[in-house]
């Protein structure tokens, strides 16, 4: 696919701009190969093809363990269970940010939006005892609620709700612009010709505004729950010791436990369940560019 | 200003200030690698640079804050391929570093051997802190209990471990201790459960004598004096994910007792991050174990040369002193090396032995098995 060949069969401009255009591609497609898809590949094969005595061979015991083990599949499905709980509650909490920027024309919308992109400044490490203050045991909301005589929280610290509560703040920022930029899509005179015909609110919301946002919606939340799955601060500093949520679990597997072929494992099973994810963006951004 | 010359302006300070990124470690400037918490960092600022400068013209010191000990791990690797190919590895001294952890580092020579170096101040160190030739041991440290006296008067604080179960039991949500692979003062409040459950002798545990019977065995009983605790503990079962989280958690009164370094409290104390009524005790029965902190000092830096000669003077009476009243720790030279007014301050203190855990196998199985074994406890829909 040299430009020679190119120029010699195709003095047209249309064709010979291809080759042009691919070797543009082509440097970050090699780079992607190189330090992605390679990685990924020869992680696969060291958890498979393992050293024994007798040489190395092929042999899923390590896949066997991490299944039949109850704290790694606990810790496995704390961690399943936090990101469905978080994306959750990112769409409860993001949507109407994001359709009150959208539709506002106030000047507080501004400060709104100020405030919802805040987080994305916050480094997760100053969150996290940021958090331990407020929210964590004797913090500051225990110390108003005692001023207010009343009695004091249940601190979520330390407990699977603690990783949760900071994850979801993180993660605000990055699902409102994606929404935002969704609900561009949604011209006004389509709104304006549904309330014209009667439509009340809730029905604009449903018929008109939802539909043309789905793919977003679902962008939004493949990147909330990629990030999320393999959160490792958050979890680690807010979480309770057990279960661990794989990115701490993996990373003292690695570092503590000196095992790189469990926590590779491990690694690879989390990369497994992301990958659903990743393809759940891929087809939408294909879809948008076959529409 | 016009844009244009505004984009050359930013450009060119942009690239000036990449320079010195570019450009290998400066002439007579040690850089120091610390994996230590900040309470040290400190002292090194205030006490150790400005001496060590003034005593020595042209010879500056660069501290840096490694993080943790995977950072400094990663630091001391590329040492070691510098090595390899003859490079400035950019790194003088580290601080707080097993020089173990370096997969053929020692073999290859990368980090030079004590014995050898001839630091006037060697023969000084306390025999007992001692471990292999190319970790220098500086100081030393101790876990100890603080507690707030303000809910518990000194008169009654636990000093024996029957003692500390029984207040524990009695008092259930007021103690809790930080994850024993996470910042070693809940780790030694784990090995002291350990080596309660084996007689309370700290000499069955060597770095060699590790195998999976003899730690099944060893540390089953632990993990069942650590479960009977649980429940008792801070939130039914809940454990800090550091020292400083401990420290914090004390501070806001939400817990009565941790474990905490002696080093760490007392600094922590003195800045206001713990009460002055914080009471500190140590168990008189076996006290729970310590560790000494070493160094090392790379063979292929720059620097070396005045590296060695920072390694000595933090042998000298004025650092080791300044150990034990700046940073709250333990010399790491013999106590006849430290001024008499000092020892007679601190008799009460001085240990005749700190209990060290071995690292290696052991800590591994440690680690492991607690996670496994106490940790679950936790009530996940709590």
């Amino acid at each position: 696919m040299t430009t020679e060949t190119a120029g010699a069969l195709a003095p047209a401009p249309q064709s010979s701009r291809r080759p042009i255009g691919l070797l543009l591609v082509a440097v970050p497609v090699l780079l992607v190969l190189w330090l992605i898809v390679w990685p990924i590949i020869a992680a696969v094969i060291q958890t498979v093809w393992i050293s024994t005595p007798g040489g190395r061979e092929f042999s899923l015991e390590t896949y066997r363990f991490f299944f039949s083990d109850g704290y790694s599949l606990s810790n496995l499905s704390i961690t399943l269970w936090t990101t469905g709980v978080c994306a959750i509650l990112l769409l409860l909490v993001c949507l109407p940010i994001a359709l009150y920027l959208r539709f506002s024309d106030s000047k507080v919308a501004a400060y709104v939006q100020g405030l919802a992109i805040f987080p994305m400044f916050v480094p997760s490490i100053i969150l996290s005892f940021a958090f331990i203050r407020v929210l964590g045991p004797n913090g500051t909301v225990d110390l108003l609620l005692n001023a207010m005589s009343l009695s004091k929280i249940r601190s979520p610290y330390l407990t699977p709700w603690g990783p949760v509560i900071g994850l979801v703040w993180d993660n605000i920022p990055l699902t409102v612009l994606i929404l935002l930029s969704g609900l561009g899509a949604v011209s006004n005179q389509s709104i304006e010709a549904a309330r014209d015909v009667g439509a009340g609110r809730f029905a604009v919301l449903w018929h008109i505004i939802l539909p043309r946002i789905t793919n977003s919606i679902l962008v939004a939340i493949s990147f909330a729950v990629l990030g999320i799955f393999s959160a490792f601060t958050l979890p680690y500093v807010l979480g309770p010791a057990a279960p661990e949520m794989m990115g701490p679990f993996m990373q003292r597997t690695f570092r503590e436990l000196l095992d790189p072929t469990t926590a590779i494992t491990q690694a690879v099973i989390t990369f497994g369940f992301c990958i659903v994810f990743g393809l759940f963006y891929v087809r939408s951004v294909a879809k948008n560019r076959a529409a | 200003m016009k844009r244009r010359d505004f984009m050359l302006a930013t450009g060119a300070v942009a690239g000036a200030l990449m320079l010195p990124r570019m450009s290998f470690a400066a002439e007579g400037m040690i850089d120091v690698y610390f994996t230590s918490d900040q309470n040290v960092i400190d002292f090194w600022t205030n006490t150790v640079k400005p001496g060590f400068e003034a005593a020595n013209p042209g010879i500056t010191l660069n501290l840096i804050d490694g993080g943790d000990s995977s950072g400094v791990t990663a630091i001391a690797d590329r040492a070691l391929a510098a090595l390899a190919g003859g490079q400035d590895p950019q790194a003088d001294l580290f601080e707080g570093f097993d020089t173990r952890v370096t997969v053929d580092g020692i073999e290859k020579g990368l980090y030079v051997d004590f014995d050898q170096a001839g630091l006037s101040n060697y023969a000084k160190i306390n025999p007992l802190a001692f471990d292999i030739p190319t970790n220098l041991p500086y100081r030393g440290s101790q876990v100890l209990l603080a507690y707030d006296t303000t809910k518990l008067d000194p008169a009654n604080a636990p000093k024996t471990w029957p003692d500390l179960v029984a207040w524990i039991k009695a008092n259930p949500g007021q103690f809790i201790y930080n994850r024993p692979n996470k910042g070693g003062s809940g780790g030694n409040f784990v090995r002291r459960a350990i080596y309660e459950a084996n007689g309370k002798d700290p000499a069955k545990f060597t770095v060699e004598n590790y195998t999976a019977e003899a730690g099944e065995t060893m540390l089953k009983p632990a993990w069942d004096i650590l479960m009977d605790l649980a429940p008792s503990m801070f939130d039914g079962g809940a454990y800090t994910s550091g020292n400083t989280q401990s420290l914090q958690l004390l501070g806001q009164s939400a817990v009565t007792m941790i474990p905490v370094w002696s080093d760490q409290a007392l600094s922590a104390i003195d800045q206001g991050v713990l009460p002055e009524t914080t009471g500190l005790v140590q168990l008189s029965d076996l006290g729970l174990p310590g560790g000494f902190t070493k160094l090392a000092v790379l063979s292929n830096g720059a620097n070396k040369d005045a590296a060695l000669k920072l390694a000595d003077f933090l042998l000298s009476e004025e650092i080791q002193s300044a150990v034990l009243t700046e940073l709250g720790g333990f010399p790491g030279v013999s106590w006849d090396y430290v001024s008499p007014e000092l020892r007679e301050r601190f008799a009460d203190i001085i240990p005749t032995s700190i209990p060290v855990f071995p690292t290696g196998d052991w800590e591994t199985a440690v680690n492991d098995g607690w996670y496994r074994a106490v940790a679950p406890n936790v009530d996940p829909a709590s």
